[in-house]
């Protein structure tokens, strides 16, 4: 398949802050990829990099077959990240005057249609909802009928039934052949509409794989979090000899725990008669291997210095 | 598309936007006003009197003039440059087939426009309030491209502004700084011969100063205005030009 976005060895810094430190990568036409990482990870500075925007210190990056620079702009779209355009303009106008800016552009009465605006295409764009604001945003960027869309953080601050508009917005973009570059803090978001997905930390490309892929490699065992009332001996749990359990702030997690494996480990908590106020069985998601790759911590994590009983691991 | 629907479509967008922001609007025209009130009907002329205004009524009217084609599009693009960048508008326009040039073009026909209103409501205002005779003939016409290519030079110079301060509050510091001494040393209230002989070469350095003796000539001397609209021309290029370099793509 066509490559239409490549990345060799991109390097950039802002002072003594290096962004991005050789950063090699490749999305092919029609691909979503998606980009997680934590924040200052350089996620916005490689989508500046692709899109031309900001010139790299070291490396190439390719757009549709040319330099980012001289690429076709009718060809791209681009929603910043924290983008805010005129308040006082209605939803409509706001379409029709990126749409004036294109040698040939979709109806701006179309593509409000598309994003579910039609109704309020006759508000100040300060007037709508954040939800109808991003999603006018996202309108913007589709005025052109770009072949290459850029999304950086599409979906901050807006409410779930929203965010799940924009979600099938971009599902029916990639079912037409757009190439869609995104990057979100939202895992669920990554992996509902990635087809591959790639990790940035400190300006390196940690990962880059399937979601399925990722989760498999990186993203650890299924495990049961139990939220206890109090302090548990680990000693007193009889868990089967395959789990293997941690004490962690809040209560205990046991890890290893398959579907059929449930009942055994609750049994084991009744058994040595813990108080528990909430049982939750996970299953290792891209939240996973984000925190594994990165480092970072969170509930139900394994603590360093946690005990451990149960079977070998 | 060419780049003048490119440029249509832009100063559509920020016509709009200026229009729908009522505060902008009321003291964009207030200020012309409260200017010639102050200036021209509290503090009058005194031709034979001496002082600060010693010189015939007409003779203020370029001062007048200047005051709106100095500040105006200063604060305006200026200010209008750091909203675009607190928003990442610039990085979004980037990705699109506008130029920088076309969106200053753009915002200098919009200031054009507004302080071309302005302008004439000083001038009427002027003529009714403090009862100047202005001498109308073909060359009258003169001011158009005067108060044009003055907008021009300093919708410019806020763009370099803009995109040096770092926010809309440094924009408005910024802009104070750089118009109050350029209002004050560019022949349009205090006279040449107000100054130390020493520092009269150096009116010839504010771009304001060509703006001001050509509008005068026009309104009241009827000296030969061309040579000043000529230099004005070329300095309103250079600003234009600088201003464009000076419009950043990402923030």
């Amino acid at each position: 398949m066509n490559e239409v976005l490549v990345a060799d060895g991109l390097r950039k810094s802002y002072g003594d802050v290096e962004a991005l430190s050789g950063v090699s990568l490749s999305v092919a036409e029609g691909e979503v990829f998606g980009l997680i990482g934590p924040n200052g990870a350089g996620k916005t500075t490689l989508i500046r990099t692709l899109t031309g925007t900001t010139t790299p210190d070291g490396g190439s990056a390719s757009v549709l077959d040319g330099h980012p620079t001289d690429v076709d702009r009718q060809r791209l779209g681009l929603l910043p990240q924290d983008f805010r355009p005129a308040g006082r303009l209605t939803a409509r106008e706001l379409v029709a005057y990126y749409a004036g800016l294109y040698d040939d552009a979709r109806d701006p009465d179309d593509v409000l249609d598309d994003v579910g605006l039609a109704d309020a295409s006759e508000t100040w764009y300060e007037n709508l909802s954040g939800g109808q604001q991003r999603r006018a945003c996202i309108a913007l960027t589709l005025v052109n009928d770009p072949d290459v869309l850029f999304l950086d953080e599409p979906t901050t601050g807006i409410d779930p039934a929203g965010r799940r508009a924009l979600w099938s917005l971009i599902d029916d973009l990639a079912d037409r052949g757009t190439t869609v570059f995104l990057t979100s803090h939202s895992m669920e978001e990554v992996e509902r509409l990635a087809d591959r997905v790639g990790l940035l930390n400190e300006g390196r490309l940690v990962t880059v794989g399937r979601p399925a892929q990722l989760v498999s490699e990186h993203g650890g065992e299924s495990r049961l979090v139990v939220r206890t009332d109090g302090d548990v001996d680990l000693e007193s749990l009889a868990l089967p000899a395959s789990l293997s359990g941690e004490v962690t702030d809040d209560g205990i997690v046991v890890y290893g725990v398959g579907p059929r494996q449930i009942s055994a480990a609750v049994d084991a908590f009744d058994d040595a008669g813990v108080v528990y106020e909430s049982l939750v069985w996970k299953q290792p998601g891209l939240e996973e291997v984000y925190l594994s790759l990165t480092g970072e911590q969170f509930e139900g994590a394994r603590p360093a210095a946690a005990a451990a009983i149960g079977g070998d691991r | 598309m060419s780049g003048l629907e490119r440029v249509r479509s832009e100063f559509v967008a920020s016509w709009h936007s200026f229009l729908r922001r009522r505060t902008a609007v009321f003291f964009t025209f207030f200020f012309p006003a409260i200017i010639v009130v102050i200036f021209g009907a509290l503090v009058q002329t005194q031709p034979t009197g001496g002082g600060l205004f010693a010189e015939p009524k007409e003779y203020y009217i370029a001062g007048y003039l200047a005051v709106v084609v100095l500040f105006t599009p200063l604060s305006r693009v200026g200010s209008t440059i750091a909203r675009h960048r607190e928003g990442n508008r610039f990085e979004k326009l980037a990705t699109t087939p506008l130029t920088r040039s076309e969106w200053l073009l753009a915002h200098s026909l919009v200031n054009v426009v507004i302080i071309g209103l302005a302008a004439l409501l000083l001038l009427g205002l002027s003529i009714l309030v403090t009862g100047a005779s202005i001498p109308l003939s073909a060359a009258t016409l003169a001011l158009v491209p005067f108060i044009a290519l003055g907008v021009t030079l300093f919708c410019g110079l806020g763009a370099i502004i803009g995109s040096v301060a770092g926010s809309q509050d440094g924009v408005i510091a910024a802009s104070n700084a750089i118009a109050l001494p350029l209002l004050f040393l560019s022949e349009t209230f205090v006279t040449p011969d107000l100054l130390p002989a020493w520092f009269q070469p150096a009116l010839n350095l504010s771009p304001l100063t060509f703006f001001a003796r050509g509008v005068r000539a026009l309104t009241y001397s009827g000296e030969a205005w061309a040579l000043n609209l000529a230099v004005l021309a070329l300095l309103a290029v250079a600003f234009f030009v600088a201003g464009t370099v000076a419009i950043p793509q990402t923030d």
